[in-house]
């Protein structure tokens, strides 16, 4: 931070009363310019920024110093001339949003990318022809400019197709994009308030805030106004903007507003850090460069030999058109869109909702997850997970449910206990949610309190009953001196006239006033083995990074405090020694139980699951450890040296397979070093990091030529969310800035959603590798023609508006069809993709399709071809070189193999007719095509031929479409189709069978060979 | 016909012959069986990176057995093609084709063949300018020729002449009858004296044959520039000529011939003329079609400079 903030006034926090409004409010726009240029200077410096630890000095200074500092008096503030000065100085107090693309921009970007441009330059080389031929022939035939135009209008249909997709999927994000509001937040009966800037407190009273979206620490810290720590977001004298004030009141003087705060830089910060583009972008891109090599290259290949062949130039034109347009698979992208837009639905049905299309396949070829614990891995909410009385440990049930609470509940123990869980908590239940399951009930009250009140609630059933049975007569809250808190009630026992005192707190500090320890239910003399079995049960609790609280009681004698006896909490007229332990009790916010299974899947899928949290390490290890991250028989450096007893330093590192390292140690690291931790160990949690820590970790992991996903919810994740090549927020927990930066929204929070989602994205990887290889095939069948057409001179097999019909007409749906494929094998078993490596176009895919099936296809196309016009009258060794007499309009007598003569128009009508057998030849086969393209690798009677109805609906929609166009609209003669008899439809069956045959023989054989050259060189 | 590209497209980056060669022997030996699969155990295990010269050959024998691949694969391509082609041209006849209904009406073309456009442009003055359409006329009515003519049969006027075969014979064309336009009297064919001839044919169909009594009827357009005489008198086609049996059964066909011929008005200024030609008389000849400029009709145009 350079540009330190003079603005200051005196702003009020409190948890009843309304939070004065911060901003004057006038002159808010007149002043953004000012801001602007300073935003810019800003931006140059955004990463080496980031990567930095915040810095900021103020906690540091004294009241008096920061007076000075910022001209004004804590007192009486500012005047409101300087107030209005800084305003104008320093712009509103308002995060500015992240800067959108025009959509004019993204709309022209769609017209210009991919094959568009090849397009765009065939249309125009075909008005440029028509331009010279008319020069040359004022009544030369307008074919051209339509052509030229049915080019035009296929980039921009599928431009405007391209664009609506994309901007339909980002309206669904459209609620998520507003940046965080300013204003309170009414929460609960007691208010959560935000507080509105950057604030150094003055002056606190029982402050408590929830710094969880700035620093992902889900407790609740106390703020008061020494200075307590050297690193801003530790020390305790500063409130940040848009945390919340949960409790307890103060007064702070402002020191950051708007963009400055320190909030308000992460997230514009964020705006900065290049988006890196997705790796299906990468392979599209990569396909997209083949297919317009092919295209180029082919073209002016035969544009040379064709002008050297001594064709005119104008024709060598276009030829070249020709080949372009049958080359570039027009219709391809917009089939990728939808495909990508209908896994795209499928996820979000499964509760990921994805921002970007492209992150689909992103999610699918991850390889490491950088996973934020609470909510995500956990089920964000403290609950039981031990207790200890009787010397024993039970395990409480931490599912989502509850339901199944088997520890033995007959002790007499467990009867005290449960009384004091029940009666030593101030949390109740909202009401009016008698309909609502126990564990889903909204609780007023803080995170422990509510553990135990469900817990209580499960176990003993209506703890509200049994508090008004039991009624309170004094209390002493929790707070951090005492560590305890400690309430008196009148017993449910008629015939016991006997206040009963219960109290919960710190163990160590339970443990220090009670005398008396209770076991089996019965009172027994705390010596010193009674006293180390509770140091050994509460270091192992905490040892599994709970935390622990400790029960005591004591049933004050009916003599000394009688029924009438009035208790006073602040001269505490009633004994807080000498009372009974009866047990410990320790919480943790558990793993959700769909997360153990979901990171094992990870595992078998090769994916590395990192943790990153702002917890403590022990209980980031222990959830690690729950959960699977850190598996069962591996152990860190430091396990090692415990078990054997020797310093870490003499541990071998290799032995370790996992590591915990802490933000700390992170600190000191050099990128090399991180190196070496991210590739030697297989099992990494880091903790107590911060938010640009995590930026690290994600750069750290992209340096390894990982796909990192990374989890994010708080407001400082977003820099990692969006360096991170795919960003996933939570949508229940998630700050917007958060979801602004993601490319993907889990809306059930959930660590297993993201697992669906892999094998979503890996599933519509090996389906666009499908429809690829489906929509490659024929573009040789339709190359084919037209070089034959140069080379030999036959009249052409196939038009350009034919083609375009193919590309855009029959092999849509089919191609779309491909996308509903179920997995040939288990995908999740598999490595995941190798992002230089797996390319979704590789050589074996294109010269399979293109030199093998797509020969064979333009093989049995010309079959269909020579048939039509040697049955007309024309064989096919009449046909070599009749190019030129056939295309003449003046010759209208041209005599064919049986000595009849046609006119220009009668040819016409047959090379029409011919261009119609060549497209149903094609159309035929690409049935077969998309038949074998079902699977890669199984037989297509493995994978079943009816499993996946979508490819029968593409295949009549083949057909359909085909008989449309040749007996509905044979009679529109701009169209170039006839009407063809019957029997010609059948003319290529026995090739579509054949590439049926070839290719299940393919697929045998790899079956048999895997790693043969076979294999090598077939399976694509 | 692709498979000649494909082969050379294959992926075989700069596998010089030579050092296929001696692997590609050893493969034969071993690939006799089938597409290869089978010979993936002995050849295919891997190789330790170290071991270069090995991995050399490894590397050798598999472009041999891709190139041995393509070469089986191509072939197989080029058998089936040739085959199925083969099969197609067993379902045609060889005198008739199978379908004629592309064509069920014939074209009219004209004499001399133009160049360009239906467009006859010459000088009086100067033989070297209609030089081409004399050699033109010349050539196609010399299987018109007398001595052409004498083997072929002299058939009855006005009436269809269908054959049974298994010969069929050709009627003769009396040259004679186009007077002028014949060549006999006027090699020229009246250019040199400013009196052009066009020579008008109707195309040939296999089976075709015209009802009623089918003639030329040509007309000069647009302003009388021209009066146009057209022999035989009144453009008549005789039946005889049809129907017409094909190339390879009706030998020696000759297709009956309308000429006609330009004479200028000595009053117009302007020596130009276009002329529309039509069938008439035959309701099944087809005169009249939107797209088709040529179905029973064709328009030229005779500039004609002094």
């Amino acid at each position: 931070m350079a540009q330190k903030t003079p603005e200051i006034y005196s702003v009020e926090l409190s948890g009843t009363e309304d939070v004065g409004k911060t901003d004057t409010g006038d002159g808010k726009e007149k002043y953004r310019g000012l801001k602007d240029k300073r935003l810019e200077l800003k931006k140059n410096h955004q990463k080496e920024e980031l990567k930095k630890e915040v810095d900021l000095e103020d906690h540091k200074l004294s009241i008096k110093e920061l007076e000075r500092k910022y001209g004004t008096n804590i007192v009486t503030g500012l005047s409101s001339t300087q107030a209005a000065e800084l305003l104008a100085r320093n712009g509103p107090n308002a995060l500015t949003p992240p800067k959108e693309t025009p959509e004019i921009v993204k709309f022209l970007k769609q017209m210009v990318g991919g094959f568009s441009i090849l397009l765009w330059i065939g249309a125009i080389l075909c008005w440029i022809a028509y331009g010279i031929q008319y020069f040359n022939d004022k009544s030369s035939s307008l074919d051209s400019v339509y052509l030229g135009c049915v080019l035009a209008l296929v980039v921009i249909l599928t431009g405007i197709f391209a664009y609506y997709q994309e901007a339909k999927s980002t309206n669904i994000m459209a609620s998520f994009s507003k940046m965080i509001p300013q204003q309170a937040l009414v929460i609960r009966d007691s208010e959560k308030k935000t507080i509105p800037a950057d604030i150094r407190l003055l002056s606190t009273q029982g402050c408590k805030v929830d710094n969880s979206s700035l620093t992902g620490e889900s407790e609740p810290q106390s703020r008061s106004c020494e200075f307590t720590h050297d690193n801003p977001l530790e020390t305790k004298n500063i409130g940040f903007y848009s945390t919340t004030c949960l409790e307890g009141t103060a007064t702070g003087m402002v020191i950051n507003t708007g963009d400055r705060t320190i909030i308000g830089q992460i997230a514009s910060l964020a705006s900065g850090v290049g988006h890196e583009k997705t790796p299906i972008a990468i392979e599209i891109e990569h396909f997209v460069h083949i297919v317009a090599g092919v295209a180029v290259s082919i073209g002016i290949l035969f544009f040379i030999i064709a002008v050297s062949m001594k064709y005119y130039v104008l024709d060598s034109i276009i030829f070249l058109i020709g080949i372009i347009v049958a080359n570039v698979p027009e219709g391809l992208l917009a089939t990728v869109t939808v495909t990508l837009s209908l896994t795209a639905k499928r996820m979000a049905k499964k509760n990921c909702l994805v921002k970007n299309l492209e992150a689909v396949e992103t999610l699918g070829s991850t390889s490491i997850i950088c996973s934020d614990k609470t909510g995500t891995l956990t089920q964000n909410r403290m609950t039981v997970a031990h207790l200890w009385f009787d010397n024993q440990i039970f395990v409480a049930d931490t599912s989502e449910d509850h339901s199944n609470q088997v520890f033995d509940q007959s002790s007499g123990t467990w009867a005290s206990l449960s009384k004091i869980i029940t009666l030593c908590n101030r949390a109740e239940f909202r009401p009016g949610q008698e309909s609502v399951p126990i564990m889903k009930k909204v609780v007023v009250g803080d995170a422990s309190e509510t553990a135990l009140l469900k817990f209580s609630e499960v176990i003993l059933g209506d703890v509200m009953e049994i508090r008004k049975r039991n009624r309170k007569v004094a209390e002493i809250p929790f707070n951090s001196t005492n560590k305890f808190q400690l309430s008196i009630h009148e017993t449910d026992d008629p015939s016991d006239k006997r206040f009963l005192m219960v109290m919960k707190g710190a163990p160590e500090r339970v443990l220090e006033k009670c005398s008396t320890i209770m076991v089996n239910g019965q009172e027994q003399p705390l010596d010193d083995s009674t006293a180390e079995a509770f140091h050994t049960a509460y270091m192992e609790l905490g040892g599994l990074g709970e935390r622990v609280l400790g029960f005591c009681h004591l049933y004050l004698p009916a003599d000394k405090f009688p029924e009438t006896y009035s208790f006073d909490v602040d001269t505490v007229n009633f004994p807080t020694s000498n009372l009974c332990f009866v047990g410990l009790l320790s919480m943790i916010d558990p793993p959700r139980s769909t997360v153990p299974d979901a990171v094992t899947k990870c595992r078998s899928a090769g994916i590395k699951v990192i943790m990153v949290t702002g917890d403590h390490p022990i209980t980031a290890k222990a959830i690690a450890k729950s959960v699977g991250i850190i598996s069962a028989n591996s152990e860190t450096v430091e396990d090692i040296a415990k078990r054997l007893n020797i310093p870490v330093e003499q541990v071998s590192k290799r032995d370790a397979k996992a590591a915990v390292v802490t933000g700390m140690e992170l600190k000191d690291m050099s990128p090399e070093q991180l190196d070496e931790l991210l590739t030697d160990y297989s099992e990494i949690v880091f903790a107590r990091t911060s938010p640009q820590q995590k930026l690290i970790i994600v750069e750290g992991c992209q340096r390894q030529d990982a796909v990192v996903a990374v989890t994010g919810d708080g407001v400082n994740d977003s820099p990692a969310l969006k360096k991170a090549d795919i960003g996933i927020a939570m949508g229940i927990a998630g700050s917007d800035a958060a979801k602004n930066a993601a490319d993907m929204v889990l809306l059930d929070d959930n660590f297993a959603s993201i697992v669906t989602g892999v094998e979503e994205g890996r599933l519509i990887f090996d389906n666009l590798k499908k429809t690829i290889a489906y929509t490659l095939t024929k573009n040789i069948a339709e190359l084919c023609p037209f070089l034959i057409y140069i080379i030999a001179g036959l009249p052409l097999p196939i038009g350009t508006i034919t083609i375009l019909f193919i590309d855009l007409g029959t092999d849509i749906i089919p191609s779309i069809a491909l996308a509903y494929e179920k997995a040939e094998s288990d995908i999740m078993n598999r490595k995941p993709r190798h992002k230089k490596k797996d390319r979704l176009v590789n050589a074996p895919l294109a010269i399979y399709s293109y030199l093998h099936i797509g020969l064979m296809q333009a093989l049995g196309a010309f079959v269909v071809y020579f048939t039509v016009y040697a049955q007309e009258g024309f064989r096919p060794s009449a046909l070599i070189n009749l190019r030129v007499e056939w295309e003449k309009d003046s010759v209208n007598d041209l005599e064919d193999s049986y000595g009849q003569e046609w006119t220009q128009y009668q040819r016409k009508y047959l090379e029409w007719t011919g261009y119609t057998a060549f497209f149903v030849g094609i159309m035929i086969q690409q049935i077969a095509d998309l038949i074998i393209r079902k699977t890669r690798r199984n037989s297509i009677f493995q994978q079943g031929l009816f499993r996946n109805k979508v490819i029968w609906v593409g295949i009549a929609s083949q057909i359909i479409i085909a008989l449309i166009l040749s007996y509905g609209l044979g009679s529109v003669s701009a169209l170039n189709f006839t009407m063809l008899r019957p029997q010609y439809w059948f003319v290529a069956v026995p090739h579509a069978i054949l590439i049926w045959v070839y290719d299940e023989v393919r697929k045998l054989f790899i079956r048999l060979y895997p790693g043969s050259w076979w294999d090598k060189n077939m399976y694509y | 016909m692709c498979g000649g590209r494909g082969s050379r497209a294959g992926p075989l980056p700069g596998a010089g012959i030579g050092t296929l060669a001696r692997p590609l022997k050893r493969l034969q030996r071993k690939v006799s069986g089938g597409c290869g699969g089978g010979s993936s155990r002995g050849l295919l295990s891997h190789h330790p990176a170290g071991d270069s010269t090995s991995g050399l050959v490894v590397e050798g024998r598999e472009r041999g057995l891709i190139l041995l691949f393509y070469l089986v694969f191509y072939g197989f391509l080029a058998a089936l093609f040739s085959f199925t082609m083969w099969a197609m041209l067993q379902t045609l006849n060889d005198e008739v084709p199978k379908y004629r209904d592309q064509i069920p009406s014939p074209g009219l073309m004209v004499f001399p063949k133009p160049v360009t456009a239906l467009d006859y442009s010459f000088r009086v003055s100067d033989p070297e300018s209609y030089r081409g359409y004399v050699d033109d006329l010349t050539k196609f009515l010399k299987s018109y020729d007398l001595e052409e003519q004498k083997n072929l049969t002299a058939c009855p006027d006005g009436a269809l002449r269908e054959q049974k075969g298994p010969t069929y014979t050709a009627c003769q064309f009396p040259v004679v009858s186009l007077k002028g336009c014949s060549g006999v009297e006027d090699p020229e064919f009246g250019y040199s004296t400013g009196n052009p001839c066009i020579l008008v044919k109707m195309n040939r169909i296999i089976g075709l044959k015209p009802q009623g009594k089918p003639r030329i009827n040509c007309i000069s357009k647009g302003e009388k520039t021209a009066t146009l005489s057209t022999y035989p008198s009144n453009g008549t086609i005789d039946l005889k000529y049809f129907p017409y049996y094909g190339k390879k059964l009706h030998v020696r066909y000759l297709q009956p011939l309308v000429a006609v011929q330009v004479a200028f008005n000595t009053t117009s200024t302007g020596k130009e003329v276009t002329v529309e030609c039509k069938i008439d008389g035959s309701p099944n000849l087809r005169n009249q079609d939107d797209r088709d400029k040529f179905l029973g009709r064709v328009v030229f145009k005779i500039t004609m400079h002094a």
